[in-house]
Formats: structure tokens, sequence, C-alpha cells
């Protein structure tokens, strides 16, 4: 059996504010976007008292919490901090899984630190995060990804969580099949309606079943119901794609309109590209429109190099897609070819390609 | 229209004009080739609207001169599949033509020859002739760099410059260049540069043979001709810029290999059974002073294969680089003379090989990251 940690950092961005600021300690805070049409990244328990959560618009937020004060994100902050706390989870293992700048796996399946013992490593983990940063984290230690995740959120904040191999079966046995990562309000929808609540529900109406009326997914329902999950730690992911995105202060229409905004965005994508160093690794160019109903399309076509005569007419076809509506985002991002240890070159052809 | 045909006859220019015809084509004239009797000749043509082949056979007799469509690939087919020296009848009987010969007999059908479509006129604005030789070691030393349905669609062809009396090919993926050049007898009076799609370049390529006769190479604004006394290819270029060529090939090489081509593309061709099959990199080493090139291959599964090639000749100092080992053999397949030299700068540079002969062919090729 593995041994697991899930850790993720508690109201990340909020917490870091609280800590500059101790004097929005008992206040309901947000961090967000300052427009009319941002919404929240992040908030502090206070808010979520009054029914606040992240990835609320703000408006929405507001109303529900008028006293919320919501506090533009310093990124900058946020990264030096998150640096200091992988600098941490890496004093116990180098097997460390990033899966944002709040959260991470950890494999300690052989790690000789604390006698070994998941439980101990976790603890002295935030122990060490608290030292040094002054923030809490939550954990979770189980033999699996999954669990380990579920896990981390049972004594949130600053709390944590163990599944042994012993009370594993216990656990997914009762596990509401809502808390497993994927199953969404669709999903979970048509699983009540086959009368299936908790992990035991989902074993006893078996794998065939399953499959028949999810496909794969059903397969991995089934797995995981049974505390299964054999995914490794994925120690470096790659970057598939680079791209920035505008929610417009007014909902706009007409292509002028959206091809100013369009042209304004890529100095920005210019700037990120050349940062990660990948102009040589494009290999598509996208476009992607939010419409004023929230529906949103993408269109995408291969190209080597940014090329405005692709994006104007990737604009076009996405715009076309639904002409009656106006348009709320607009965005546009390279695909980036995968880094292989072999990796050909490419001849400077053309002066975009050429870094 | 009836007419009779040798054989062996008829096979030779409708295996050449077939080579012109899609498989398969949204329009379904396209598919045939046009048939035109007169005169005791035939004449016949096959198209895809960007390319043309017509080319004529002799005909034993001519009862009734005429012309038709048919189907190209079933009548190659039928007239392959007839007997060596057979004579061939062909009728047009009211929609069906008629194919005869000893007891065989066909009945395929037509579509009128008036719907079979033209180029667009055009004329040539130079026009030079040369040796069918000349001609095809200029395309064959360069067509195997095109790329092949690139998005950038101006390189999915074979890029012709006439500068004064040199005749240029080059041709590039994006990864490796190869360019050739000859001396014509004219000189032109302004530059020409165009691009033939792809299609045609190896249409050219099956069709011409490696003899002194002479063809006439004929450049409009937006076609070519190439006129053989056995047919008379015709194309639209591709209308794109060809990039500029010049700005690739590499000027700060300061390491020099020589080495005896057939060794160092066995050494090659060793090395890449344990190159990763997907990316096929090899790396090469180099060390001053010493008159070694050490070629290595690894695959995912760990395995390794290691060759040392005795150079000729080495100058310059120590270098590790990597490249795609097919790149590097269909240069060294390509070259005719005995030594080839390589040039080459840094792990991110590109490399560039010459043959040690007269030859003014260069080959340019980007490293890999291994």
């Amino acid at each position: 059996m593995r041994k697991i940690i899930h850790l993720d950092m508690d109201c990340f961005f909020a917490a870091v504010e609280m800590r500059d600021n101790p004097a929005y300690q008992n206040m309901p805070i947000a961090v967000g976007g300052q427009g009319r049409r941002s919404v929240l990244c992040t908030c502090n328990y206070p808010a979520r008292q009054f029914g606040v959560r992240s990835a609320m618009p703000n408006h929405q937020a507001l109303q529900l919490c008028p006293t919320l004060i919501i506090l533009p994100i310093r990124m900058q902050d946020y990264r030096d901090v998150s640096k200091k706390v992988f600098s941490i989870l890496h004093r116990y293992t180098p097997l460390v899984e990033v899966v944002s700048i709040d959260e991470a796996y950890l494999d300690v399946t052989n790690c000789p630190l604390n006698g070994g013992s998941a439980t101990y490593i976790a603890n002295a983990i935030r122990h060490d995060i608290y030292q040094e940063t002054q923030l809490t984290a939550s954990a979770g230690v189980a033999p699996n990804k999954f669990l380990a995740k579920i896990a981390s959120d049972e004594n949130k904040p600053n709390g944590q969580f163990v599944i042994t191999p012993e009370t594993l079966h216990e656990f997914v046995r009762t596990l509401p099949l809502e808390k497993i990562p994927g199953v969404g309000k669709a999903t979970i929808e048509k699983l009540h309606q086959l009368g299936l609540y908790t992990g035991q529900d989902a074993i006893d109406y078996g794998e065939t079943a399953l499959t028949a009326r999810f496909g794969k997914f059903g397969q991995l329902i089934f797995e995981r119901a049974q505390g299964i999950d054999n995914r490794e730690i994925v120690l470096y992911r790659e970057r598939k794609s680079i791209g920035v995105e505008k929610t417009l202060i007014e909902n706009i229409i007409g292509f002028p309109d959206c091809w100013q905004t369009l042209k304004s965005l890529t100095p920005e994508l210019q700037r990120r590209i050349a940062q990660k160093k990948a102009f040589n690794r494009i290999k598509k160019l996208g476009v992607k429109i939010k419409f004023a109903d929230f529906t949103q399309t993408t269109v995408e076509q291969q190209a080597v190099g940014l090329d405005m005569g692709v994006f104007q007419a990737l604009l076009e076809k996405g715009l076309a897609r639904d002409r009656t509506q106006a348009v709320r985002l607009i965005g546009i991002h390279v695909g980036l070819e995968t880094i292989n240890q072999e990796q050909q070159l490419r001849l400077p052809l053309e002066q975009t390609t050429s870094e | 229209m009836k007419f009779t045909i040798l054989r062996d006859d008829f096979l030779k220019p409708l295996n050449m004009v077939c080579g012109a015809v899609e498989r398969k084509s949204t329009q379904p004239i396209l598919s045939n080739v046009l048939l035109k009797a007169q005169d005791g000749t035939l004449q016949l043509t096959g198209t895809d609207l960007e390319i043309e082949l017509v080319a004529s056979a002799v005909l034993s007799q001519i009862e009734a001169p005429g012309q038709v469509t048919v189907p190209a690939k079933k009548l190659l087919d039928i007239i392959k599949s007839l007997p060596e020296g057979c004579d061939i009848q062909f009728e047009l009987q009211a929609e069906s033509a008629v194919i005869r010969s000893g007891r065989s007999r066909f009945s395929l059908s037509s579509l009128p020859a008036e719907n079979y479509p033209n180029l667009d006129d055009w004329s040539a604005e130079f026009e030079f002739s040369l040796s069918r030789l000349s001609l095809r070691q200029l395309i064959e030393s360069t067509q195997f760099s095109m790329a092949n349905q690139d998005v950038r669609y101006y390189l999915n062809g074979l890029f012709f410059e006439v500068e004064g009396s040199t005749l240029r090919t080059v041709a590039t993926d994006g990864h490796r260049l190869a360019l050739d050049e000859l001396t014509m007898s004219q000189t032109a009076s302004s530059n020409k540069q165009i691009i033939v799609p792809r299609k045609g370049v190896l249409e050219v390529l099956r069709l011409l043979e490696s003899d002194d006769e002479q063809v006439q190479f004929q450049i409009g604004k937006g076609h070519i001709r190439i006129v053989d006394t056995s047919f008379i290819f015709t194309s639209k270029l591709v209308d794109g810029r060809f990039p500029d060529y010049r700005r690739v090939l590499p000027r700060q090489g300061d390491k020099e290999v020589v080495a005896s081509r057939e060794l160092l593309k066995s050494a090659f061709v060793r090395a890449s059974i344990l190159s990763n099959e997907k990316f096929r990199g090899v790396r090469l080493n180099l060390n001053s002073g010493i008159h070694e090139l050490t070629i290595t291959a690894n695959n995912p599964e760990q395995e390794q294969a290691e060759d040392v090639v005795e150079l000729v000749q080495y100058v310059g100092g120590e270098l590790e680089v990597g490249f795609n080992v097919g790149y590097l053999l269909d240069v060294l397949n390509t070259i005719r003379a005995d030594e080839v030299k390589l040039t080459l700068s840094d792990s991110n540079s590109s490399a560039l090989i010459e043959s040690m002969d007269e030859s003014q062919a260069m080959y340019v090729v980007m490293p890999m990251r291994l």
C-alpha cells in the first residue's frame, strides 16, 4: 500500500491577506477581480458563513454579504508564499505533485522521516508551514490520491484526516458518491435516479451495469467505490497551452469591436509565450468566446507561430456560431507541442518562430 | 470514333497521363482520361485541375476520328491486363466506349469530351531547354525535403528559382532544407521564383527518363510546362511566398568533418535500429584532434547502439549534437560523391552537408535536443 498525502492550504489567498492585515481576521473578506462582472477567487470562513463561495460573481456575493470586503489579487505575493510552501514539502520527499498554487500530492511511501509514519509527516509539514508562513494547511493521508484528496477536506481548516488500509473499506462503503472527483451535478442526478447514494450502493449495482450506463466513467466510479485509484504522483505537468482572456466591462456585439478586443490581448499573449520560451512549440491557435448567456465556444486551427490572419479567421468563425448574441468574454490561446525528450528543432524560416 | 492500336503503344502513354488523375474526385469527369483520335495519333490527357498530363500514341488504323472521356483507372486496368503484343480496337457506340481484343470485349461508360476541363490559357514568360538527366538530377537532389500537407502550404512543393543563368531548386519542411542548382545555356533577363506543387514534382520524376534528350521548360505567371518528346506536363503554381532560404544557410560553422559517404551511411543505418522509433534521434560526438565520429542511439527500452566512424578529416573542437537519423540518411542517400563534408557549430545550430565533388547541392539539417 502506498502512503499519499494531499495537502491543501486553507482559503489560501484570503489567508495571506489576513496574515498581512490582521484587522481582516474576523471580517468577511474575499479576494477577486475588482470589476463589476468579476468572480471571487477565494473567501475566508467568516464570509463563508454568509453563503459566499469561491468562483461566485462579485455582485451575488455582495447580495449575500453586503459587508464583504473584496480585496484585489496580489498574485506575485501568493506565488512567493507558495514557493516557500513547496520548498517545505520538498524537504520531506522529492515526490511532490503540484496540483495548483496551493495544493499538492506527496508520495511518502518510502520517506524515512518521522518514523516513516505518514500521519506524523503530515503533521510535521503543517507545523513547518505554520512556523514559516503563519498560514494553516489541511492534509489528507490515504493509500491513494483520490482518498487523500477527500480526506484533506474532512477536518478543514487546519486539520488532517487519515484513511488507513484498515479503515479504507468502511470509509468508501459509506462515501457519498458526489465526493468522487469527476462526479458532478449531472452524474449524481443520474446516480440518485438509480437509487445509488454511497460507495456500497455502487458496488451492489455492479461494474457491468455501471459501465453500460456511464461507459468508461462507470468503471471508474466502480473502482473508486472500492477505494481503488492507481494513479501515480505526476512530478511534472507539462504546459499544453498558453492563453489570455478578458471579460468585457460591457457586452459587445459585432466583429469590429471583438477584433479590437482580441488585438488588445496579443501583446500579453506574446509576453507570456516569450516568458515560457514557447514560440518554437506553437502548434495551434485558438479563440474562445463567451456569449451573454454564458454559453461559450472555442475554435482552433493548426498554425506555426502567431498569425493575426488566423486569429481573425477564427474570430469570424466563432462569432458566426451565434450571431444573435452579445459577447461577454474573448480569449486567445496557443496550443503547444509536447516537449519530448527528443525534440526536433525548427529552421528559423519565419521571424515569429525564432526566439 | 473508331480506331485500332497496339496494346503496347497504348499502355505507356496511358500509364503516364493516369498519374494526374485523382482516385477520388469531386467531379466524376475528373476520374476520366480524355482520348482524342486524329490524323493517325491518339492524344491522351489526364488532369486534376492542378496538373495536366498529355501524351500521345501512334494508331495502327483510324476509321473515324473523334474524342471522348472514359474512366481512367478502369481503362488502364483493362489495357494492362490484355496480353502483350495484341491489337486493341476502340469504338464509341452511343454513350459506351467499346474495347475489343481477341475474344475480350469491354463496354465502358463515357462522358463527353467537351466537358473535360482545360487549365486556363497562359503564356510562357521564360523558356529554356535542358537535358532530361540534368532536370531529373536537379529535382531528385532536393525534392525529398519538401513538406507534405503542412499548414504552410507554400512548403508543400518545390521552389524553382531562375537567377541569371542559374536554375535552382530548394525544398524545406521546416526542419531541414535542400538546395541544388545548375547553369543553363540561356540567361534570363529577369529573375523568376516559382513553387511547383508536390504532386506535380513527384509526377515529373515518375515520367522523366535519365538521358541526354532535351526538354523544354516554360515558366508563365501561374503555370509551368515541361515539354518532353513523350509527354507534356503542365502545372499550376503554388500561390505563395517561399521563405528566404538564404537566411537559413549556416555560415557560423567552425567544425568540419570530412568522411566517406558510404561508411557514414552504414554507421547511421546501424545506429538507427536502436533509436527511438518515433523521433529517430542519434547523438554525434566529436573531439578535437581525433579523426573519429562516435554515433550513439538509445530507445525508450534503454537499448543502446554505438558506432565509431573513422573520418578523413576533422577540424574543430569538442561537440555533442543530436539529429533525426532519417534526415541525415535522406541526404547521404541523395549525394552521389564518395566523400561528404559536414559543417557544424553547436548543438542548437543547423548542420550543413555538402558533397566533396563538383556538385552545388547544399543540405541544411536542424539538430534535435536529446
